[in-house]
């Protein structure tokens, strides 16, 4: 067993992989980070600025995979003999192979669900029986965050990973699978929706009549010095080494955030060794996470450290689409009408809408389903659906006060992209609130994750800076690509 | 900026504050003109906001390289006095055939006669100043080492600090709603904000000038419609990639360069429009994802981070009208910049001045006649990239 596995894994698939020169335990099929972490490596490649950087929170990850830069080490997966080595981030492979384009494939749907989580999983059983469904889902595996937790969830009687693979096993002939697989925008053809995917670098344009907006929510980024330093996990990132890999996070963990609750039972059920520290000020150590220093100038010696906070829908997906927000439970939703769209033909459904159990978002995407239905004429019951969810009020968050006082700034990431929040505080004491400005001046939301994780740092900071409502702070649009795509997949020609 | 009381009156009243409204300001300001800025957004949030920073003197005609050598001079002044970023990283236009060859040899012998140094170089020199370039197909390349390029919107806050300095007066979220003429002549406008008395008025709307010119009822017809151009921005790399602005008509008349926080940042001469939409298009993202990735492979590998679109305020010949509208006293229009205004706008805001104080120019200024449209002289259409 490697050091941080919780449980001796297939010796079948044992390899031997490569990361800096150095022979590493690994096993077939598992993602590049993962066979890392559980050989105890957490610091993977570095920013621009030179700040290591992990696998696990917030930035890209680009490594030297087999001589070549610039490859995405979280979609690596591990092959025997692979050489891995550390990159900087602005080191790009400068000799490319023209391989030339591999085209466009055409889908033609009634319906495209971006998200296979609980949502869309509930949307596409919903629909499939009278119409046809392309479910889209970036992780390799569908049901969302709910997939990765391993105890019961409510209003479901079985363990969360039994109840996905029962629901999906219902799946019929009208139900298209795109699993590892990106959406790129939604754009309004007039006709129809286009929706261009991406899997496995293969251009794929999904035209649908309807499209259902499942596309889940995203982590608060707690700031705290040197928040994005090897050895900090976002709290799905915990969630899935656990469940999905079995590896450790590490031996002895610290964990913060305002929600503690979320990954504790979890630790415990995998006998990890923890800390709860409310109140973080500082992570330190050489190449990862060594201690924790709260606020009080406790020193906690841990080897990681998870940020088990709340979560905010992922806006992006609906700005791109053309829906508008509001500031509301102490986050920003999609404006919706009284059937769930932020726009005609566009539907919004589970935590995207608003944080809530998963088992409301399984009702909200069958809700979506149940409308869409109606619209094509069918028999439908979305009343039914609609009372169940009423008994769920999506969970607030409550304002959090950034600490700036007894932080040193410069060391705070707000963004994955080396903008600290001693760059963006300056800014925003010089009078300048318009975050279309803080943007262009800071490079805010600029950068790989378009703002997902920063925006609402931003927006809180000149709240707090300036007294300016959050529901008056005017967001900016998310522009496609919604993710990062790399241009040979577009660069095609008909 | 704070939002400081509108003064009742004011001898000029630039409306637009977008980067040709705030270099008129400032040189105005700088020769002791009463001048105001009234920005509806804030300042630089138009088409200056969206912009691809590039700045060139290659033209096809006497009066652009005359109007854009001034200008380079200018951006050069100012961006060492004002410590904002623009470098002489060149332009370099690649050719793929003799008859783009001749073409621009006919350029390049007008840009040298008013001494721009561009010349004609091989395809082994061209990729030697971007290595990455795949020149099988090229030709011949025209290279000015001069040209360049500057952050849009670092420049445009820097020209508005300074002319502030200098006693302008920009006032940001102020919309001009009608504009007061009486007897010809104008009294003042009229704002979200209240009633600013002038006698002169300098429409730099650009995208927008015809709204302002039909409150204004401009009598002569000046077509400037806007339309939607893209650009595209790839994840950063290693600075110094991609040094100069890179053109090539062959492949979509694209255009592409690295930012300054190492990005590379191109378009192609995919146009939408006339239209006052925003939202960038998928089509948009293929077409300028093919392009780029010929004129250099190695961007096949990197990852595009975002597209956005903004206006080209286009007229029929891709040159703005700039000069005085005779029949209201004082009215003058300076937009229509076809996509390259923002590197003539230190020029344009010195020709303007000179109109505007001396009634004359020493730059041919004529060249942009408003009313040549209305005559039906339309000139040689500005060379456009994107």
């Amino acid at each position: 067993m490697r050091p941080l596995d919780l449980y001796e894994k297939d010796a079948s698939k044992k390899v031997t992989i490569y990361f800096e020169g150095k022979a590493l335990e690994a096993y077939e099929g598992e993602k590049l980070p993962v066979a890392l972490l559980a050989n105890g490596i957490y610091w993977i490649t570095t920013s621009l600025q030179g700040r290591k950087r992990g696998a696990f929170t917030f930035g890209p990850l680009p490594v030297i995979v087999n001589g070549v830069k610039n490859i995405d080490g979280r979609k690596t997966l591990v092959k025997d003999g692979m050489r891995i080595e550390r990159q900087n981030y602005g080191e790009f492979q400068e000799a490319v192979e023209i391989d030339g384009s591999k085209g466009v494939l055409r889908e033609v749907v009634d319906v495209a669900i971006i998200g296979g989580g609980i949502a869309g999983i509930g949307a596409t059983l919903e629909l499939q029986e009278y119409l046809t469904v392309a479910l889209i889902e970036e992780r390799g595996w569908l049901g969302g965050l709910m997939s990765l937790k391993s105890t019961i969830q409510e209003g479901f009687d079985e363990e969360p990973k039994k109840v996905i693979e029962e629901l999906t096993s219902q799946f019929n002939e009208n139900v298209k699978v795109f699993k590892g697989t990106i959406a790129l925008g939604v754009f309004d053809e007039g006709e129809y929706f286009l929706v261009p995917v991406v899997k496995k670098d293969q251009l794929i344009e999904i035209m649908a009549k309807r499209v259902v907006l499942a596309t889940g929510a995203v982590e608060n980024i707690l700031l705290f010095e040197n928040n994005e330093f090897p050895g900090v996990f976002r709290l799905d990132f915990a969630l899935e080494v656990l469940n999905k890999w079995g590896v450790a996070p590490g031996k002895r963990v610290a964990v913060v955030g305002r929600k503690p609750e979320r990954i504790i039972p979890e630790l415990e059920k995998w006998n990890i060794e923890y800390i709860v520290v409310p109140n973080p000020k500082r992570v330190e150590g050489e190449e990862k996470v060594e201690r924790l220093i709260d606020t009080n100038g406790n020193v906690y010696e841990v080897d990681a450290v998870i940020v088990s906070d709340y979560r905010l829908p992922d806006i992006n997906p609906i700005t791109q689409a053309g829906g508008k927000l509001k500031f509301k439970w102490g986050y920003y939703v999609p404006v919706l009408d009284e059937q769930n769209r932020i726009r005609e033909g566009i539907y919004v459904a589970g935590s995207a809408a608003g944080i809530k159990p998963h088992y409301a978002n399984f009702l909200e995407g069958r809700l979506v389903g149940a409308y869409i239905l109606r619209e094509f004429g069918y028999e439908a019951t979305p009343a039914v659906y609609k009372e169940k969810l009423e008994e769920y009020e999506p969970e607030p968050m409550p304002m959090q006060r950034i600490e700036f006082k007894d932080m040193n700034l410069e060391d705070v990431q707000i963004c994955g992209c080396d903008v600290n929040l001693k760059k963006v505080d300056d800014v925003v004491k010089k009078g300048i609130t318009d975050l279309q400005i803080v943007k262009r001046l800071t490079h805010l939301a600029m950068g790989f994750c378009q703002g997902r994780f920063c925006l609402f740092n931003g927006a809180l900071l000149v709240s707090q800076r300036t007294g300016i409502d959050m529901g008056k702070i005017d967001l900016p649009v998310a522009r496609p690509p919604l993710k990062n795509v790399r241009m040979k997949v577009t660069a095609v020609r008909e | 900026m704070p939002h400081k009381e509108l003064p009742d009156k004011s001898e000029i009243v630039i409306i637009g504050g977008g980067i040709v409204g705030v270099t008129l300001a400032h040189e105005l300001a700088k020769r002791g003109e009463e001048v105001v800025v009234l920005e509806k957004r804030f300042i630089g949030s138009g088409s200056t906001f969206r912009c691809g920073t590039g700045i060139r003197q290659q033209f096809n005609d006497e009066a652009n390289v005359q109007v854009m050598k001034r200008s380079v001079e200018l951006w050069k002044k100012y961006s060492e006095e004002y410590g904002f970023s623009f470098e002489q990283t060149g332009y370099l236009f690649l050719l793929y055939d003799d008859e783009e060859v001749e073409e621009f040899k006919k350029n390049i012998a007008i840009q040298n006669r008013f001494g721009v140094p561009t010349r004609l170089i091989t395809p082994e020199e061209a990729k030697e100043i971007v290595p990455l370039l795949d020149i099988s197909e090229v030709v011949a390349a025209s290279w000015n080492p001069t040209d360049g390029k500057a952050d849009p919107f670092h420049s445009t806050t820097a020209f508005a600090l300074h002319a502030e300095e200098m006693g302008a007066k920009l006032y940001e979220y102020t919309e001009v709603k009608e504009i007061i003429i009486e007897n010809g002549e104008i009294k003042g406008v009229k704002t979200n904000r209240g009633v600013v008395n002038t006698g002169i008025i300098v429409n730099a709307t650009n995208a927008w000038a015809k709204l302002i010119n039909a409150m204004a009822k401009v009598p002569i017809h000046i077509p400037i419609e806007p339309y939607k151009h893209q650009a595209i921005i790839t994840q950063p790399i290693k600075g110094g990639t991609v040094k100069p602005m890179v053109i090539s008509f062959k492949y979509g008349h694209a255009y592409l360069t690295q930012t300054n926080h190492g990005g590379i940042v191109g378009g192609v001469g995919y146009e939408v429009g006339p239209t006052y939409d925003l939202n960038p298009s998928y089509q948009f993202m293929k077409e300028v994802s093919y392009y780029l990735t010929k004129i250099i492979p190695a961007l096949r590998e990197l990852l595009i981070l975002r597209t956005w679109a903004g206006y080209y305020a286009k007229t029929p010949d891709s040159n703005p009208a700039i000069g005085r509208i005779n029949e209201i006293d004082e009215y003058y229009i300076a937009a229509g910049f076809s996509g390259h205004g923002f590197m003539m706008a230190p020029a344009v805001a010195e020709m303007l001045s000179d109109l505007i104080t001396k009634g004359k120019s020493k730059l041919p200024i004529e060249w942009y006649d408003p009313y040549r449209f209305e005559r039906g002289e339309l000139r040689n259409k500005a060379l456009q990239m994107g």
